[in-house]
């Protein structure tokens, strides 16, 4: 039976996960992807940008899936979306002949001016999904239960969703300004997008993730319901050794180990993963503070990501309950990949 | 010594240098410890950031960065170790003042320069949509190097995707500015505000029309009159912008690529890399930030994967039960000892991971005569002078010989 968790990610059409480069969000999306399209969802996942990624995260020698998409698994597709495709696609819906597009197109001026333009490229990427938001099948179901789409790692976090909204106001009349509007509804709507922020315990991204909610609450006005916070370390070792780091570096150096490093060295790891540990109990809670939202932790796995099973172990954990607790003593531990 | 294949070569003969490379990955860490180092040889040093999260005020230790340069306080320049007569300055790119400070700088006359501050397009594309840091940063980074008061300028970028929209915002700009489009855009015949597409035959003439369809009339004619006024100021921008381009393309500048540890953040600093080198840029280096290291180059001497039940092993296990046995807070001497031997399996899997993860940087740097550094993790994060001295000691000492990184990174030594 599906949990509280899972439905409302699982209801939504369209879950934009975001974050800084580094913290993991392209495997966020991929796993978010997988546990959707396995509990029967029709999935698409979407990448933006120049480069692709998460077909290899399923398979390490995937070719490129492309602006036309390919099917991974069963039921969860994955395509790049490439801006200047997608304009030569939305101006031939609005011309009705794709040969004078590619005549536009082809045009040097016009790709000049392209090639200049600011916003453009986020406005017609928003403006594919809106397309393939509404895509039915023949049945009049939707072509696709869920989109995820794994944002782009901007500095400037979100801005990218809100230029729906400045060409809606900036531009009255006309078909753009009309697009633009119908985008910025789908983006707003509570009810079918939801943003999945994506952080880690550490301190400069608990700051930017705080930033980046306040921000979304109070100017894009995009519904967030929690904050998923990855590669969460476990607890080093029990906590009636606790000390054990400073047990060890008390040991004499003259201990003659053969396999093992030296008990000073030994020491130095101890300190070094107890204090990675209590910072990141230190800034789940920071983060569940500044941004007043429910958590999601995702273990670290140190075997990498390439282990079979690893995207799978995240999907899982993905869809625990989100955490109140935050001041609690400990998040659920699951279980490294051996 | 090669200068040219080590840090080193940041700070002789270098009056920019570039800190490069998508986001979280420290860059604006790394260019501060940069400057830092400068000032502590005597040079007079900026670090200029981009990044709107105010991080490189957190990092110096100050409450708030803006965009006048401002200097560290005397007191701080001491504790940093910064030499007579070096100076340190860092300030943060404010993006919408920059524009607007463009547009007073080379608007022919106040009513153009109102009109172009008046103009909707104008003002949502200096202030809401994205891209448009890139432009306002290479006009800051142009003021500050004419204004010549700096021996060397550090920059850290904006993060990005696409690898070098930086550096190519200048071009796109003059292209945008030059293209037959805008031109018609600005042509007399528009300037009253009529659209007389007739007079243009073939293509262009159909793409105009395609544009005034699908964008409506109001949103062209504000285009149009944005385009109109910034063309009084276009060619002294035009002037402004090839400057700037041929300054960072200079002999005298310098970019590095920053890049993470992890695996999502390698596999974005090796397409990066690619990228830098299919263009034209001047780069010296690569840097990964936070790389979990053994502990004084301790080496996986005898091959920490293989701990398996083997009679040396036993004898490692008794022999540091009986010690644990014996000493401070004495207690369980056997559980602790396991719990060791997981500590150790545990931070070898992460020295592990990272090197895994770096490898293929390394050897792209080797093969292309890059200098390559790993700096390593420190147990805090870093968000004060005494770590950013920390990693600029790491960042310019020298490499390890050829013969130690066989296996290892370069195996500074970690605190």
């Amino acid at each position: 039976m599906a949990t509280g968790a899972e439905r409302s990610l699982l209801e939504r059409r369209l879950i934009i996960v975001t974050g800084k480069g580094g913290t993991g969000k392209t495997t966020v999306a991929a796993a978010l992807g997988l546990a959707a399209a396995e509990r029967g969802r029709r999935v698409l996942l979407v990448e933006v940008g120049p480069h692709e990624h998460l077909a290899r995260l399923f398979a390490p020698d995937a070719p490129p899936v492309g602006y036309g998409g390919r099917e991974l698994r069963p039921g969860l597709t994955a395509m790049r979306i490439d801006p200047f495709e997608a304009m030569a696609e939305y101006l031939s819906l609005q011309v009705g002949a794709r040969s004078l597009v590619d005549l536009g197109l082809r045009n040097q001026a016009f790709r000049q001016m392209l090639q200049g333009a600011p916003g453009w490229r986020e406005l017609i990427t928003l403006g594919k999904i809106w397309h393939l938001e509404q895509m039915k099948r023949p049945n009049g179901s939707p072509l696709y239960d869920l989109i995820v789409v794994d944002a782009p790692a901007t500095g400037h976090g979100v801005t990218f969703l809100d230029v729906p909204r400045v060409v809606h106001s900036a531009v009255h009349a006309g078909p753009l300004g009309r697009n633009a509007g119908l985008v910025e509804e789908l983006v707003r709507d509570p009810d079918r997008t939801l943003l999945l922020p994506v952080t880690l315990a550490e301190e400069l991204p608990a700051q930017e993730s705080g930033e980046l909610v306040a921000r979304v609450r109070e100017e894009l006005e995009i519904a967030v319901d929690r904050i998923v916070i990855n590669a969460v370390a476990k607890r080093p070792f029990p906590t009636e050794l606790e000390g054990l780091d400073r047990r060890l570096a008390a040991l004499p150096a003259e201990l003659s180990l053969q396999r093992l490093p030296t008990p000073a060295v030994m020491a130095e790891c101890a300190s070094y993963l107890a204090s990675r540990y209590a910072l990141n109990r230190t800034y789940l809670g920071v983060i569940a503070k500044r941004t007043a939202l429910p958590v999601v932790c995702l273990p670290f796995l140190a075997g990498g990501l390439q282990r079979p099973g690893a995207l799978r172990q995240l999907s899982q954990a993905l869809f625990e309950p989100p955490s109140n607790r935050h001041a609690a003593e400990d998040v659920p531990e699951t279980e490294r990949v051996q | 010594m090669n200068v040219a294949t080590e840090p080193e070569v940041l700070l002789h003969g270098a009056r920019i240098v570039v800190c490069v490379g998508t986001g979280g990955v420290g860059k604006t860490t790394v260019a501060a410890s940069i400057a830092l180092e400068a000032a502590r040889r005597g040079a007079r040093a900026l670090v200029l950031t981009i990044d709107p999260a105010r991080r490189l005020a957190d990092a110096l230790g100050v409450a708030e960065l803006d965009d006048e340069p401002r200097e560290l306080p005397e007191a701080m320049k001491v504790k940093a170790g910064i030499a007579e007569g070096g100076r340190l300055f860092a300030m943060m790119l404010d993006m919408k003042r920059t524009f607007d400070g463009l547009v007073t700088r080379f608007a022919d006359s106040p009513e153009t320069r109102s009109r172009i501050l008046a103009n909707p397009i104008y003002q949502h594309v200096s202030d809401a949509l994205a891209g448009s840091a890139e432009y306002a940063a290479m006009e800051k980074v142009f003021e500050m190097m004419e204004n010549e008061h700096f021996d060397l300028i550090v920059l850290d970028t904006p993060p990005s995707q696409h690898a070098l929209d930086f550096l190519d915002a200048p071009q796109r700009l003059l292209e945008f500015l030059d293209s037959r489009l805008v031109k018609l855009l600005v042509h007399p015949a528009f300037s009253a505000g009529r659209f007389g597409f007739r007079l243009f035959q073939g293509t262009t003439h159909r793409v105009l029309k395609l544009l005034e369809r699908i964008s409506g009339i109001t949103f062209l004619e504000d285009v149009s009159e944005f385009l109109l006024a910034f063309e009084g100021m276009s060619e002294g921008f035009r002037q402004r912008a090839r400057r700037v381009q041929s300054m960072l393309l200079g002999s005298d500048a310098r970019f590095i690529l920053v890049a993470a540890p992890s695996p999502e953040a390698a596999r974005d600093a090796g397409d990066f890399l690619e990228h830098l080198e299919r263009s034209q840029v001047p780069l010296a280096g690569v840097v990964v930030n936070r790389v979990r290291l053994w502990p004084n180059g301790e080496p996986a001497r005898s091959g920490l994967e293989q701990y398996t039940r083997d009679d040396a092993f036993d004898a490692d296990f008794e022999r540091l039960a009986r010690a644990l046995e014996r000493g401070e807070n004495a207690g369980d001497g056997e559980a602790a000892a396991r719990a060791a031997i997981e500590v150790v399996r545990e931070y070898d899997s992460l020295v592990r991971l990272d090197r895994q993860s770096t490898t293929a940087l390394r050897k792209h740097s080797r093969r292309s005569g890059l200098f390559f550094r790993c700096i390593p993790e420190f147990p805090r994060d870093v968000h004060d002078l005494a770590g950013l001295s920390q990693i600029a000691v790491h960042l310019f000492a020298a490499d390890e010989p050829e013969s130690n990184t066989s296996d290892t990174v370069n195996d500074v030594e970690r605190r």
